[in-house]
């Protein structure tokens, strides 16, 4: 294998893996794969190279090491966005799936090595779609890695915030020190009054980051639903997906009852008001 | 393991990587242009920027012109900010009612979910496509110019726009989508970040500065989202830093006499990472402290980091207190450049710009700009005792009804034209705020 790496070329199958000869730049180590693994490792190894985005985002590359030496995740971790654009165009599903299973997660998406490419190589996005393939198949390294993520998923999915002022919780973020925790202890207040505090209405809740009206977070929802998050989901955690199915349920109710408490205010609206039934 | 390449192994990738961006077309190309083709064939509707929206002209890398609405904004609000920094969306509601610019501040906005997607990727390219569309209808049938207040949300929704521009199956989905809510495809004519509206305004904003601020010493960290993710599209100016990096948020900084000093790693991340500042924080505080902080202090001698965007700020701020347990105690104060501008303008450091949910302590800072923090923080444990006794919050803009909290219609907010002769002290709405 030249380390020179060229546009997408066939890629092996895995019994001509095993027979090669070892290769000219070892990628990733090389580790072996569980038998039990081989048939998924294949899928996810053509599911990538056929997703429409990897002929836009990997160009080539001269092996510059520009990308890694920008880059803020190969400060700390066993990572190198050199390494994963190699994989990416070099790889075969033994090299992908070792990456999947740790690699990819070190990334810090802040697109410092796309700005540094002189390919223009798309590294980040590239290692998104990587992302988006072990999220899908449910790997369990995939399941691990994001297990602290359920409140979070909670909230994006059913109001469409990424975080809400009670998650910071003193436990959990002890390291953020008293003052981004303790307003009780600080202020003598609590948090519910330090929200009231601030001079926007909206902001004035500490279960979301901002009241988000019921009918955008369904619109919201039913974006999810369309375009297959929903089900990317379930194959990650079915139980939190089911959650979230319950309480957009009881959402839509709530949703159709308002339309009738509300029904002398809302009569002559036009537009999304009036087509929109969640 | 070979590791150099011979002359002719260098030009064979040139010409593949040239073969390759001709067969696909793949060069920068302004969006702006396509989209004016795809709205005369009836595809897209565009949102376009009216003179009441009172633009002005900036520069962009590539020496695009790029037009900044000032006046009757959709504000693009952004979960970061409001969930652990909601001084920053304040400073900016303030800035704006002090400077007269009218604007909606609804609660009929989502996210644009791109933190999750890059921290958990539990989404996909037409998800936020769709869910960027759907921002951009909502603020175009209000008339109001979409301002985007987050660094990554400004760089997602320009790569959306591309997204939908350049990949009609992309843009035929998320229109069908939209069409079951009664929405249609609309586009705006420029994606904006609040920073560049600070940019715009810089003029008006210094003619009301009240505080000294050329004593303080700020360095800036730019955020990647800004301009780093379609690069193009960021405002850069020759006035600041010679246009070698972005005129935002450096500009204002210059402009109302503060020093903005220069530091090694300038060009690094904050070591937010979206998955590392929930899950694996030892990455983003080692990241933040030793690479920007430390840089920030011991190069620099700085008094305030400054930045433009949700997770720089948090990160940067958050990550210092925890710095002790290595003897890193430089507990340099972060703050928005929309609050620095605000407290320079007079604004309240805690009703308005509340520093006090920052981590990193404000008071030297506040104290070199000579403001009486002390009277000030003393007025604010007053107020937390009123409103604890249920005295109504003071407001920046009238409140929502509780029919905004179910439906997408702005029945009970007071509309721009209104707000503009409303509160006699533009500064706080006064008393008769609060939630119904």
């Amino acid at each position: 294998m030249s380390v020179v790496a060229h546009l997408p070329r066939r890629a092996l199958t895995l019994a001509e893996e095993e027979s090669a000869s070892p290769p000219a730049m070892e990628l990733t180590g090389r580790r072996k794969i569980a038998d039990g693994d081989r048939a998924l490792a294949a899928t996810i190894f053509d599911e990538f190279h056929a997703d429409p985005r990897y002929r836009e985002f990997v160009l080539g590359c001269l092996n510059c090491g520009e990308c890694t030496t920008g880059c803020p995740a190969a400060r700390f971790y066993d990572f190198s966005p050199r390494e994963m654009l190699q994989i990416a165009a070099n790889g075969d599903a033994t090299t992908l799936w070792d990456a999947l299973q740790e690699k990819i997660w070190a990334c810090c998406q802040c697109y410092t090595c796309n700005m540094r490419c002189r390919f223009g190589n798309d590294i980040a996005g590239i290692i998104s779609v990587m992302r988006e393939l072990s999220v899908i198949h449910g790997l369990e390294s995939t399941r691990r890695t994001l297990a602290p993520f359920g409140r979070s998923l909670t909230l994006l999915m059913t109001v469409g915030t990424q975080v809400s002022s009670d998650m910071i919780q003193p436990d959990f973020f002890r390291d953020w020190g008293p003052f981004a925790t303790g307003s009780d202890k600080v202020w003598q207040v609590s948090p519910e009054v330090m929200r009231k505090a601030i001079p926007v209405d909206v902001l004035q809740t500490t279960r979301s980051a901002w009241e988000v009206s019921v009918q955008t977070s369904l619109e919201l929802f039913r974006i999810y639903e369309e375009t297959g998050v929903l089900d990317m989901l379930r194959g990650l955690d079915p139980d939190l997906t089911e959650m979230l199915v319950d309480i957009v349920e009881e959402r839509r109710e709530e949703f159709a009852e308002a339309r009738e408490r509300f029904a002398a205010d809302l009569a002559g609206q036009r537009g999304t008001v009036a087509t929109f039934t969640g | 393991m070979r590791t150099l390449l011979s002359a002719g192994e260098i030009r064979k990738v040139v010409e593949e990587r040239t073969l390759h961006q001709k067969g696909t077309g793949k060069r920068v190309v302004d969006v702006r242009e396509e989209m004016e083709r795809l709205e005369e064939r009836g595809e897209i509707l565009i949102h376009r920027i009216r003179p009441e929206n009172r633009p002005v002209t900036a520069t962009t890398l590539f020496g695009w012109t790029k037009r900044i609405p000032t006046d009757r904004l959709w504000h693009h609000k952004s979960c970061g900010q409001c969930g652990n920094i909601p001084g920053y969306p304040s400073s900016l509601l303030w800035l704006m009612n002090e400077t007269g610019r009218t604007y909606l501040n609804e609660p009929h906005q989502t996210s644009c979910t791109a933190w999750n997607y890059h921290g958990t990727a539990t989404s996909n390219p037409v998800a936020l496509a769709a869910v960027a569309a759907r921002n951009f209808h909502r603020a175009y049938e209000t008339d109001h110019f979409p301002l985007i207040h987050c660094g990554t949300s400004y760089g997602d929704y320009k790569e959306m726009r591309k997204l939908l521009v350049e990949n009609g199956a992309v843009r035929e989905k998320v229109r069908s989508i939209l069409r079951k809510m009664g929405r249609d495809l609309v586009l705006p004519e420029e994606i904006v970040h609040y920073s560049e509206w600070v940019h715009a305004m810089t003029p008006e904003l210094i003619a009301r500065q009240k505080h000294d601020v050329r004593g303080i010493v700020a360095t800036v960290h730019e955020p990647c989202h800004y301009y780093k993710m379609v690069p193009e599209d960021a405002v850069y100016d020759e006035r600041v830093y010679s246009g070698q990096r972005p005129a935002v948020p450096s500009g204002i900084l210059m402009a109302l006499g503060a020093t903005v000093a220069d530091y090694s790693t300038w060009y690094d991340c904050c070591g937010f990472g979206f998955r590392h500042i929930l899950s694996e924080r030892e990455f983003s505080r080692s990241f933040a402290n030793l690479r920007k902080i430390r840089p920030m202090v011991e190069e620099a001698h700085a008094d305030v980091a400054i930045t433009s965007d949700t997770g720089c700020v948090t990160t940067l701020d958050k990550s210092q207190w925890i710095g002790k347990a290595h003897g890193l105690s430089y507990m340099l104060p972060v703050l928005a450049d929309v609050q620095f501008a605000a407290l320079a303008l007079g604004a309240h450091p805690y009703k308005i710009v509340q520093v006090h949910w920052h981590s990193a302590p404000t008071e030297d800072l506040l104290t070199k700009m000579g403001i009486d923090w002390r009277t000030a923080k003393a007025e604010f444990q007053e107020y937390l005792r009123a409103l604890k006794n249920g005295a109504r919050p003071e407001l920046l803009h009238p409140a929502h009804g509780e029919i905004e909290q179910f439906f997408a219609i702005n029945k009970g907010q007071v509309l721009p034209d209104e707000a503009r002769s409303a509160p006699s002290d533009p500064s706080i709405a006064g008393e008769e705020g609060g939630r119904d």
